[in-house]
């Protein structure tokens, strides 16, 4: 559906269902580049199974008009306003990889706008090599093509694919060459308070990491997790590009944490 | 790269889609020969039918040995998905139907193959979808061509069989302009020879039988979503844009973005049209894609050897292949094909119609049939099969004339075949000094 945030058309896929603010809210922010096509595989569950489901696109973003962001606090805090726009008081939030700092962003400048945090392929710090920002700059697909090549796992490489028929790598390019990844990496390549912001948090949290995840290392997560107080699972396995390649184990992952918090078990 | 994978083309060919992790370990793709899948669920029955997840529910629609040749095919195209069909021309007609609706039209190039042809002149009349031909690397006729209801542009990257080399890059940029995708039927040349999709093809269609089985035991065919079409920005097709009613108003374009045509082609062509391809037959052409590449390089070596050989024969009147600087098609052809520009080529002997006949007749080694790209030679007399449904008029416009031997190069030791011609050239010497 179609938001006006900040006077801005914004794009929010609600998992093929009219949205309603008056279900528990599952709000999915994808990461560098990527857009809400990365939560295929989730969003139509949760908004099919008594949730409502926001995944929005960030501004400047395949659907979503607008200018990029140029920081993960800015980010955040335009998520709130996303909450704001769709008249949700307060969500469940779900982060990948670059999306997860901008949703520890939004429960930092918004506490009252979360009800649990589940990060995905992350770490609370992304560092991203000056080469690579400057082939974005040059050329978004070019640039896609490296980073995609770190992101996905060798299954992905293989060519195996959740869907049959489909190629992730390949879509995940095309989305890539059309959005401004250099504006997102430098945001990620910026953004240094992470941990300590993770560290303020007081909310029910959780952590899936990839056992073969090359762009936020394994290590990286766990030690986010302990930053959060948070649990954590890790798919072995799988590369970083894990709500694509890993779409239903994610997803059981995501029903548990935030199906026994809503029924209060 | 491939746009897949940091894999390499060869590579490709031989793994991608697979790796042996059954309870059994087996090296090659297994044979899913079953029509259905267990649910493991009512909820996960439920979730499979509402694409909540991916999977498998019924071999129509997908199967897993099929879905391994799809996603390989994809990869090698530098698509971002791929449907396989029965055959090449239910994947040309799954490509049409899914894109096309009763009061459009489509511009298609003059020089396509006889069934496709038909296809666009009649069949797809009958459901009031009309078709302009057009020589296709004629820009003022493409874009005089092009309607307010044309949904799409439509060639072969080498016809068939007049042997014209589309010029994809101009071809595409102008259905672009439009808001037109571009289908490219590359069936002559194959993902090893030229990738259309990197020169800015939207769609590419491959009769399977051909080069990339190579051996002749199956049909089937292929439509690549290149992912690389805006159809929102296109305003043109609400099919893609707009709500799905048998889908519980499912927008593909918002939904699945550069996987849409695919998604919907698979949602709605293979539910509906049915025209699946069996598991056996993908293994088939499985084992025949994994050779590719090595197949291609012997192809394209025998075709020029023999383009060659049969420009000095004094027996024969003219030889066409889009590598010989007399082909119109020859500065593209080097351009799109600095590989080889396909192993079909065209030639014509003495005695006209009689004696290509003669030629034919006489043949020992090569076989006379209505296929191309197996790895034996074949030859074949267009006008009189493939393109005997096309009028005086349509014929000499796809390029084809009453004494023109189409042949298929193959892979075997080029000395024979080379002798097996030399038989057919006496045959028709002789039909011409008769005569």
């Amino acid at each position: 559906m179609e938001l006006m945030v900040r006077k801005t058309a914004t794009y929010a896929s609600t998992g093929g269902k009219d949205f309603n603010p008056g279900l528990p809210t599952v709000l999915f922010v994808h990461g560098s580049g990527l857009d809400h096509r990365s939560w295929a595989l989730q969003t139509r569950w949760f908004a099919y199974n008594g949730y409502s489901v926001l995944a929005p696109d960030f501004p400047g973003h395949s659907l979503s008009a607008g200018e990029p962001l140029k920081s993960i606090e800015a980010m955040g805090l335009w998520l709130a306003d996303v909450l704001a726009a769709a008249g949700v008081e307060s969500a469940h939030v779900v982060g990948h990889s670059q999306g997860f700092l901008c949703v520890l962003e939004l429960a930092r400048q918004a506490p009252e706008r979360v009800k649990s945090l589940t990060g995905i392929g992350t770490a609370a710090v992304i560092p991203v090599n000056p080469a690579l920002i400057e082939a974005a700059l040059r050329s978004a697909g070019q640039a896609a093509e490296m980073l995609l090549q770190w992101g996905f796992g060798q299954r992905a490489q293989l060519g195996l694919s959740a869907v049959p028929g489909m190629q992730p790598i390949a879509i995940g390019r095309q989305i890539m060459a059309d959005n401004p990844l250099a504006a997102d990496l430098q945001a990620c390549a910026d953004y240094a308070n992470g941990a300590q912001v993770a560290a303020s948090l007081d909310v029910p949290a959780q952590l899936i990491l990839a056992g073969q995840d090359r762009l936020t290392p394994l290590k990286a997560g766990k030690a986010l997790a302990e930053n959060l107080k948070a649990s954590y699972v890790v798919i072995q396995g799988y590369g970083h590009m894990l709500p694509i390649e890993a779409p239903k184990r994610c997803l059981l992952i995501l029903r548990d944490l935030i199906g026994s918090l809503e029924s209060g078990e | 790269m491939s746009r897949s994978s940091y894999l390499k083309p060869d590579t490709i060919a031989l793994h991608t889609g697979y790796v042996p992790e059954s309870d059994y370990g087996s090296r090659a793709v297994p044979i899913y020969q079953t029509t259905s899948y267990v649910f493991e669920s009512v909820a996960d029955g439920s979730a499979l039918f509402n694409v909540e997840q991916g999977g498998h529910i019924y071999s129509r629609i997908t199967n897993p040995t099929v879905a391994v040749l799809e996603q390989r095919i994809a990869a090698l195209e530098g698509g971002t998905g791929a449907i396989c069909t029965a055959s090449g021309m239910s994947a040309l007609f799954a490509s049409f139907i899914t894109l096309c609706s009763a009061g459009d039209h489509i511009v298609s190039a003059t020089q396509i193959y006889g069934s496709t042809a038909t296809l666009l002149r009649h069949t797809m009349k009958r459901l009031n979808i009309e078709c302009t031909f057009i020589p296709i690397n004629d820009e003022k006729e493409l874009r005089g061509a092009i309607q307010t209801n044309t949904k799409l542009v439509f060639c072969e990257s080498i016809g068939n069989p007049g042997l014209e080399v589309a010029d994809i890059p101009q071809i595409s940029r102008i259905a672009n302009e439009s808001g037109l995708p571009l289908v490219v039927d590359a069936t002559f040349a194959t993902p090893s020879l030229c990738c259309p999709i990197d020169h800015g093809a939207n769609i590419v269609v491959h009769s399977l039988t051909k080069w990339i089985g190579g051996h002749g035991l199956a049909v089937a065919g292929v439509v690549v979503d290149g992912g690389n079409f805006d159809w929102q920005a296109s305003g043109r097709f609400p099919e893609l844009t707009e709500p799905y009613a048998p889908f519980h108003g499912i927008k593909f374009w918002e939904e699945f973005g550069p996987s849409a045509l695919a998604m919907k082609m698979r949602a709605e062509s293979m539910r509906d049209i049915g025209a699946a391809l069996s598991p056996h037959s993908a293994f088939l052409i499985l084992q025949g894609l994994e050779t590719l590449s090595l197949r291609m390089k012997a192809h394209i070596a025998n075709s020029r050897a023999l383009v060659e050989w049969l420009q000095t024969q004094q027996d024969v009147t003219w030889v066409n292949h889009p590598e010989l600087e007399s082909s119109p098609s020859h500065a593209i052809a080097l351009k799109l094909f600095p590989d080889g520009a396909g192993s079909i080529f065209c030639f014509g002997v003495v005695g006209g119609r009689a004696g290509g006949a003669a030629f034919i007749d006489s043949l020992q080694l090569a076989s006379n049939l209505a296929n191309v790209g197996d790895s034996r030679t074949l030859v074949l007399h267009p006008g009189t099969t493939t393109h005997s449904r096309l009028s005086q008029e349509a014929m000499l416009a796809a390029g084809i004339s009453e004494d023109m031997i189409r042949v298929s190069a193959g892979i075997e030791d080029i000395r024979d075949i080379k002798n097996d011609f030399a038989l057919g050239l006496k045959a028709a010497n002789r039909v011409a000094g008769n005569q």
